[in-house]
């Protein structure tokens, strides 16, 4: 039956039978009672959103979800997912929810703390995450993930504080046969002074139908850095949200990338604030889209002290009727001087039904800071594939090499072996003619 | 049987002809100087012997080793043994120097009908031709011509002569935008390279290459055909007298 009801009534019917679940978390109602109400004032985007303009949200919107249960899967089948480097420093999630028994920290030690948001909600620093920066969410999906928090976690790394090896953050969601089920992973990892973190997320499903609703919120203080990696092959038939909130002190580091394999709707949302002297960011993203998968990247970097740097790389391969767009804003306010501040985005288009919408935009407020950008779309160059073919390769061989190396030279770029070896299978294969 | 036969040959782009009538035998162990004023066909002449899509042949024919070969594909050409070093190679971030090189070595072995080799063996190897060429070992980790300079980029196209072993080598103004230093070293790599089993054909505007790479034969390009052809010593009366006054008429 055709839905004439506003979308909307669907998400504060599903909000209120689960205000009355065990699952919601009374330290978190005021979470979720703001996040309700900011999501009635934000409602879904309409079609002429400016925050949504390149990504059609109505399927999504248009569809009833309910909230995933607690699994449950099969341990072989997660141990499978888990990289041999993070063996001893992974935590799962199913569903947004923490499973212990299927996760192991021993080789992080005392530094990686890990607590509730239920209790860390206490916390001031915690609870201003969660709750005051509510008031100006302008994500839709972000505030729906407030409005239904209960489980998630806080990582809190000490000043000081090094890893040897990286945590592994694998969410599993568990897909459904028939009707469609969403979870709302939330994380806060709040870094010490010159403290360093190795991060990598993957998420993944077991089958179709699931909608992965998820907000990172990452404390970056003085002289601390985070190297963080988001793998993203989902099932084909999901959707895909992730809000990433970065505030960077003075000297801090992120470096974050993503490799996205697509789905009906992926969606990564990057607002980093560049808050002191001397922060440093890099985003990156590749992806590679057959059949209808879309991967977008929206991203909103403020410069809000002199000296800072960010970079965003982004390269997408689209075949079949993919769709993909970057929408990438800098805005460096008065007084941000000497922002060094640089945005190239790539994409190579191999039918004539693949579409890319990038949007490169600078918003300067200060008068001595050097900004670039540049964009590139287009098809194989014919002239390397010549060349190429002048050398003995084949058609098929040298396009299959050059599409490879289009993407590879930014996935070579993550620092962590056993993704480049996963995203062999992830993202080159789809390559492969 | 000549190693390649050119009869009559016209060919042009964008429905501009450019080569005119050429004609020219060339036989295994021979050297051929091509010469003549920019314009005058002689990239033309290359880019038509390798097959480049956006070239037209409106007549004439080109046999290779007794074969039709304006009939085969540029990459079949490349297996059968012909090789153009480019006068501006082109770049290609993101693919690597030494794996591709292996890829082309692996694809003229399966031609042969030989197993491929293994990235290991193909070290030892390209590290041998590496040192034929004087050429220095970080340009194996690099991306495909890349970042390089002129000279560099040359270099790497004599590399891959020396690693494809072809059967004819057209080399496309190899010694333009070269310092003599960087000439020399060029020169060496080919001088070692060709053989009594094999060709060259050099295309070249000016006359020092030939200083370091002697041809037996010395053809004059004009208006997209050869006008004069002679041995070594045409290229002497070339660097003596200027394009003009050797092309011109005889009175």
């Amino acid at each position: 039956m055709e839905k004439t009801e506003a979308p909307e009534t669907a998400v504060l019917a599903l909000h209120k039978q689960f205000l009355g679940e065990d699952r919601a978390k009374a330290p978190l109602r005021p979470v979720n009672e703001a996040g309700i109400r900011r999501f009635e004032t934000l409602k879904f985007p309409h079609r002429k959103h400016e925050m949504y303009t390149f990504v059609n949200t109505h399927e999504l919107a248009g569809t009833s979800f309910e909230l995933a249960g607690d699994g449950p899967v099969d341990a072989a089948w997660v141990q499978d997912r888990i990289y041999p480097a993070c063996q001893h420093s992974v935590m799962v999630f199913v569903n947004g929810a923490f499973q212990e028994n299927l996760s192991d920290l021993s080789a992080l030690g005392e530094a990686f703390k890990v607590s509730c948001l239920s209790d860390a909600v206490a916390d001031d620093e915690i609870k201003h995450t969660l709750l005051d920066l509510l008031e100006n969410e302008n994500d839709v999906f972000a505030a729906i993930n407030s409005a239904f928090v209960h489980h998630g976690v806080l990582i809190d790394i000490p000043a000081k504080a090094i890893f040897d090896v990286p945590v592994q953050m694998l969410h599993v969601s568990t897909g459904t046969s028939s009707g469609a089920v969403t979870s709302h992973p939330r994380l806060v990892v709040r870094l010490g002074e010159t403290a360093e973190l190795k991060m990598i997320v993957t998420t993944t499903g077991t089958r179709e139908n699931y909608f992965i609703n998820a907000v990172s919120d990452f404390i970056v203080k003085d002289g601390a850095g985070v190297t963080y990696t988001q793998v993203q092959k989902d099932h084909a038939e999901s959707w895909h949200c992730s809000k990433t909130r970065v505030q960077l002190h003075r000297d801090a580091r992120f470096f974050g990338r993503n490799a996205s394999s697509g789905n009906r709707l992926t969606r990564h949302h990057y607002e980093v604030r560049l808050k002191e002297e001397g922060a440093e960011l890099l985003l990156s993203g590749a992806s590679v889209l057959v059949n209808q998968e879309q991967v977008h990247n929206f991203i909103r970097i403020h410069h809000e002290a002199p000296h800072c740097t960010s970079i965003q790389r982004f390269k997408n391969v689209i075949n079949d009727k993919g769709r993909s767009s970057v929408d990438g804003t800098v805005i460096v306010n008065r007084g941000a001087q000497l922002t060094n501040s640089d945005q190239l985005i790539n994409n190579l288009m191999l039918s004539n039904d693949a579409h890319s919408d990038i949007k490169p935009n600078l918003m300067i407020f200060a008068d001595d800071v050097k900004c670039t950008h540049g964009t590139t779309v287009g098809q194989i160059d014919e002239n390397q594939l010549f060349y190429l073919k002048t050398r003995g390769l084949s058609q098929a061989l040298a396009k299959s090499l050059l599409t490879t190396s289009f993407v590879n030279s930014l996935i070579q770029t993550i620092p962590f072996p056993d993704v480049v070896a996963d995203l062999d299978t992830v993202l080159m294969k789809k390559l492969e003619a | 049987m000549s190693l390649l036969e050119i009869k009559d040959l016209h060919a042009g782009f964008e429905g501009t002809e450019i080569v005119n009538g050429v004609s020219l035998t060339v036989n295994t162990g021979e050297t051929h100087a091509i010469m003549g004023p920019n314009g005058s066909g002689k990239s033309t002449l290359a880019k038509v012997l390798v097959g480049h899509p956006s070239y037209e042949v409106t007549q004439g024919s080109i046999t290779y080793n007794g074969k039709n070969l304006l009939e085969m594909d540029a990459e079949d050409r490349a297996l059968a043994g012909v090789f153009m070093g480019f006068q501006y190679p082109v770049e290609i971030p993101g693919v690597n120097n030494a794996e591709f090189l292996r890829m082309a070595y692996n694809a003229k072995l399966v031609h042969k009908g030989e197993e491929e080799v293994d990235p290991l063996d193909f070290d030892e190897i390209l590290d041998e031709k590496m040192k034929l060429v004087g050429m220095d070992k970080k340009y194996k980790d690099r991306s495909l011509n890349e970042g390089f300079s002129g000279g560099e980029k040359k270099k790497n196209e004599i590399l891959q002569m020396a690693v494809l072993e072809p059967k004819l080598t057209i080399l496309d103004e190899t010694d333009s935008g070269l310092d003599i230093d960087a000439m020399k070293v060029v020169a060496e790599g080919i001088n070692k390279l060709t053989h009594e089993n094999n060709a060259l054909i050099l295309i070249t505007h000016y006359q020092r290459l030939l200083n370091y790479i002697e041809p037996q034969f010395v053809h004059v390009f004009s208006g997209g055909k050869i006008v004069r052809s002679g041995g070594k010593e045409l290229a002497h009366e070339l660097e003596a007298q200027g394009y003009d006054k050797v092309t011109a008429p005889a009175k």
